[in-house]
């Protein structure tokens, strides 16, 4: 039987939580409460790989930078379930540099696999068809080899959500990517009409439907918006073929130069800070970068993190 | 050796053993089942496969085009209405003809078999005409009469050939299996899915937890209907037409078996020396009209008339249904000749000549054939000229069941009357994706050739051109930044590029601002920067189809 809450315990109940709520909202002057939820528990870091070597191993770079950040264990427990937002947005050839290296992808997803994880699923709200996205550029032949999960993008997977963006209030968002214990953000290093380059907070509009091509009206915060709302655990950057020119869809490999470099962080900022300078682009002329910082998304001021390099 | 024969099929049957009327009926149904299911399932993966696995590897070193793995032109390769007409009209001798070659054959020694045993549309009418007959007793014995309408079967096949000589096909608004591939891919699946799509988000929505979850179901469908769920301009009206063909069976059996199929007169033509011949006893017959009753071709099976080769649908239903044995099929190596000749009538002769003339005359009066066309007709990549693509286009729906992105849809009047139903591209539905080779691969006539990825981007294969819209677009207007159509622009150089410039916003203020050009040398008018323009309703950049490759009149540049 139901136990029955006198009026006096409710009265006293009442009172308790009111004066908890009230005493927690007390602006302590000897803190201030700004510094206390704004400090994270350790800085972060950022690692850049380079292959040097002819003919290195993409896999064995991969997994030593994540082995530099303190092992893939860091970020993903086990059972947990990771989406892996790769850039994959065209359907070319992995050696044109319009979609991230399907190499770095199969090696991040191993490692998953390897710390444990339930489910890896690669999700992207591709431009063209998926099937095709998906076949060519080499991504639906690591999902089958690795067993990873490929998520079709259709449209009853993007749902309407606050994103509390300083732009965007409500917008479409694909559903796999929220729904993720784990989110690894995978994008490829890119030239773009709009926002210069396009890198790891400019592949979140892979992550929303809708109108999504009304977003370039205010590119560089609508981006910073979306980074902030899907807050991914950590960011790789596969700048092992970069595309210099005519992005971000080139189609030529006079487009393309090799970089063999791997950018890995948890700040969002920080990751295309960095992977900016391999354009010779200085990160404070990038609009979105400006804004990520400005928001506190992250820091373009790569001295503040743990920086490390990998070299193989 | 007849009534001996029949004894001894009978003795054989009870022992059980040796083929019997009955067994016919369940070969014919098995084999009914087996092409209807065939055809579904040829065309519901007439698509690109859902889950496509190149392995990377090899993408490395060149370029793979996708293709679809199951022949799914069978059944247009076994219709030799679709081999004559191509070529009569087009002088194209179609991949694979020589199934209906041999299917011409089987109809020399058997009969219309195909349409008792293959037709899936013929089978569908079958199963409509079976189920839930109108007519009953007498009355369906006097519907089952031959009657003079058999003939205007013969009047369409006559117009349709007479046509194809003139220079336009019109084949395929009168084919089967154009008909039944045009409704199923365009109107049935589309209608049935976008249907179970809206009842599934429905339940989605919900708030209690069973249908909630159900919900999710929507994707066990998508075997069926794709993961994208397809539309198709005018499709309303395909459907609707094949509501009324299936209608029709209310008020004869197989309707368009009978009066209508210029494919059944074609077979019944040729079925005019058949061997397998219907073979009657007088003296057993007690006129009980048991097989008049049951006959689906209107092809007087009883005693005492002469039976009608080119109308019998070889459905052995008189055969199985005759209670005293009166009737039988036989194989007559004698004398084929006394089959009765097929009833076309001289007038159905006549009349299909003079429309055969007429409607490809009347077609080209509004002169789409030869002189510039409707600027928004935009064929698929591969097409061949405008006159050269209506004499091999069959309007059988292949290509846009095939298309990815859903943009190729039927056209109702852009390509005038002679080419009503014939594929054409509407880019603010879809976009033609750059390396996709889909709708040149499984076009069952040539009228859209086969190509490469290869040679589609090094032709390159132009299928018309983009202007800019300056009073839409967004930064020529002074309305903000936006550079969708040149980020979408998949050339290589882009055939979009900016010029930088300042211009003044609505509150006077002055910004600079990227201006989107066309570079009409490397525009292929894929429309892909139409489809995403952010411009809703009537985009910024809109595509044309002058600059096609398969014209020489319809270009913009020197």
């Amino acid at each position: 039987m139901k136990k029955l809450i006198t009026r006096r315990t409710a009265v006293k109940r009442l009172f308790q939580i009111s004066g908890a709520v009230a005493f927690s909202t007390i602006d302590w002057p000897l803190h201030g409460t700004e510094e206390i939820w704004a400090q994270k528990p350790e800085t972060g870091f950022i690692v850049e790989g380079l292959g040097q070597t002819e003919g290195y191993s993409i896999k064995e770079l991969t997994k030593k930078i994540f082995d530099a950040a303190g092992g893939m264990a860091r970020f993903i427990s086990r059972g947990d379930v990771v989406v892996i937002k790769p850039n994959i947005s065209w359907a070319r050839r992995p050696e044109l540099a319009a979609t991230t290296n399907p190499e770095v992808l199969e090696a991040v997803i191993e490692l998953c696999y390897d710390c444990g994880a339930k489910k890896v699923r690669i999700a992207d709200h591709t431009i063209h068809d998926a099937r095709r996205c998906f076949a060519i550029t080499g991504v639906g032949s690591v999902a089958k080899k690795t067993d990873a999960d490929l998520v079709m993008p259709r449209s009853s997977l993007m749902k309407k959500m606050k994103i509390h963006g300083h732009r965007l209030d409500i917008w479409p968002a694909f559903v796999p990517l929220v729904e993720a214990d784990k989110v690894i953000n995978l994008p490829i290093a890119k030239d773009h009409g709009l926002s210069t380059l396009t890198l790891g907070i400019k592949n979140w509009i892979g992550g929303v439907g809708g109108r999504r091509y009304a977003l370039h009206q205010d590119i560089h915060q609508a981006i910073v918006d979306l980074a902030q709302f899907f807050k991914p655990t950590v960011t790789l950057i596969d700048a092992t073929r970069i595309m210099v020119t005519n992005g971000p869809s080139g189609g030529s490999l006079s487009d393309v130069a090799v970089k063999n470099t791997l950018i890995l962080s948890d700040d969002q900022v920080a990751a295309d800070a960095a992977a900016a300078k391999l354009f010779g682009v200085n990160p404070a002329n990038l609009g979105f970068i400006g804004l990520g910082e400005k928001w506190g998304l992250g820091t373009a001021n790569l001295l503040k993190l743990n920086r490390k390099k990998v070299v193989i | 050796m007849g009534p001996r024969y029949r004894e001894f099929i009978k003795t054989q049957s009870k022992k059980g053993g040796y083929l019997t009327a009955r067994h016919l009926i369940w070969i014919r149904r098995a084999s009914q089942a087996f092409f209807l299911l065939l055809f579904l399932f040829l065309l519901i993966e007439s698509r690109l496969p859902q889950y496509v696995f190149i392995e990377y590897s090899h993408v490395l070193s060149n370029a793979q085009d996708i293709n679809i793995e199951w022949p799914v032109k069978f059944f247009f390769q076994l219709d030799p209405l679709v081999l004559f007409s191509s070529l009569l009209s087009g002088h194209h001798l179609i991949k694979g003809f020589w199934w209906a070659i041999g299917l011409l054959v089987v109809t020399l020694f058997l009969g219309r078999v195909f349409c008792g045993f293959i037709c899936p549309l013929g089978t569908i009418h079958h199963v409509v005409s079976w189920v839930k007959p109108t007519l009953e007793g007498a009355r369906m014995v006097r519907a089952n009469q031959k009657s003079p309408g058999q003939r205007v079967k013969y009047f369409f096949l006559i117009t349709i050939i007479t046509g194809t000589l003139i220079g336009i096909n019109f084949t395929g608004l009168m084919d089967p299996i154009s008909i039944l591939f045009r409704s199923i891919a365009l109107a049935i699946i589309p209608g049935l899915g976008t249907g179970a799509k809206e009842v599934f988000e429905l339940m989605a929505g919900s708030d209690v937890k069973i249908l909630n979850l159900i919900g999710y179901g929507e994707v066990l469908l998508s075997p069926v209907f794709g993961y994208t769920y397809k539309v198709f301009k005018t499709a309303w009206f395909i459907g609707l037409l094949f509501l009324a063909i299936l209608f029709l069976n209310r008020i004869r059996p197989r309707f368009w078996c009978r009066f209508l199929c210029p494919l059944g007169a074609l077979l019944g033509i040729f079925s005019r020396f058949t061997l397998l011949t219907l073979v009657k006893d007088e003296e057993k017959c007690t006129g009980c009209n048991a097989c008049t009753k049951s006959c689906q071709g209107a092809a007087e099976p009883e005693p005492g008339k002469d039976w009608q080769s080119a109308e019998c649908l070889m459905c052995f239903n008189c055969f199985d249904s005759c209670p005293e044995d009166a009737l039988s099929f036989r194989f007559r190596w004698s004398s084929p000749q006394s089959n009765k000749k097929p009833d076309m009538g001289r007038r159905a002769v006549l009349a299909g000549i003079l429309a055969g003339v007429s409607l490809p005359l009347l077609g080209r009066l509004d002169g789409q054939a030869h002189n510039v066309s409707n600027p928004r007709l935009i064929r698929p990549p591969g097409s061949l000229a405008e006159k050269d693509f209506l004499t091999l286009c069959q309007r059988c729906g292949l290509c846009m069941k095939v298309c990815p992105t859903n943009v190729i849809n039927p056209t109702l009047t852009e390509a005038g009357m002679a080419g009503l139903w014939t594929p054409h591209l509407i880019m603010t539905q879809g976009y033609c994706e750059y390396t996709c080779t889909l709708c040149g691969d499984v076009c069952p006539t040539g009228a859209i050739a086969e190509f490469s990825a290869k040679e589609k981007i090094e032709r390159p294969i132009k299928i018309g051109s983009a202007y800019i819209d300056r009073g839409r677009c967004l930064p020529w207007s002074g309305n903000g930044p936006c550079i969708v159509c040149e980020e979408h622009c998949p050339t290589s150089p882009k055939a979009i590029y900016f010029r930088k410039d300042i211009v003044a916003g609505p509150d006077g203020k002055e910004s600079p601002v990227k201006l989107p050009y066309v570079d009409l040398t490397t525009c292929v008018g894929c429309g892909i920067c139409e489809y995403k323009c952010p411009v809703k309703g009537l985009p910024a950049i809109r595509v044309i189809s002058a600059g096609e490759s398969r014209s020489m009149e319809n270009q913009i540049l020197l």
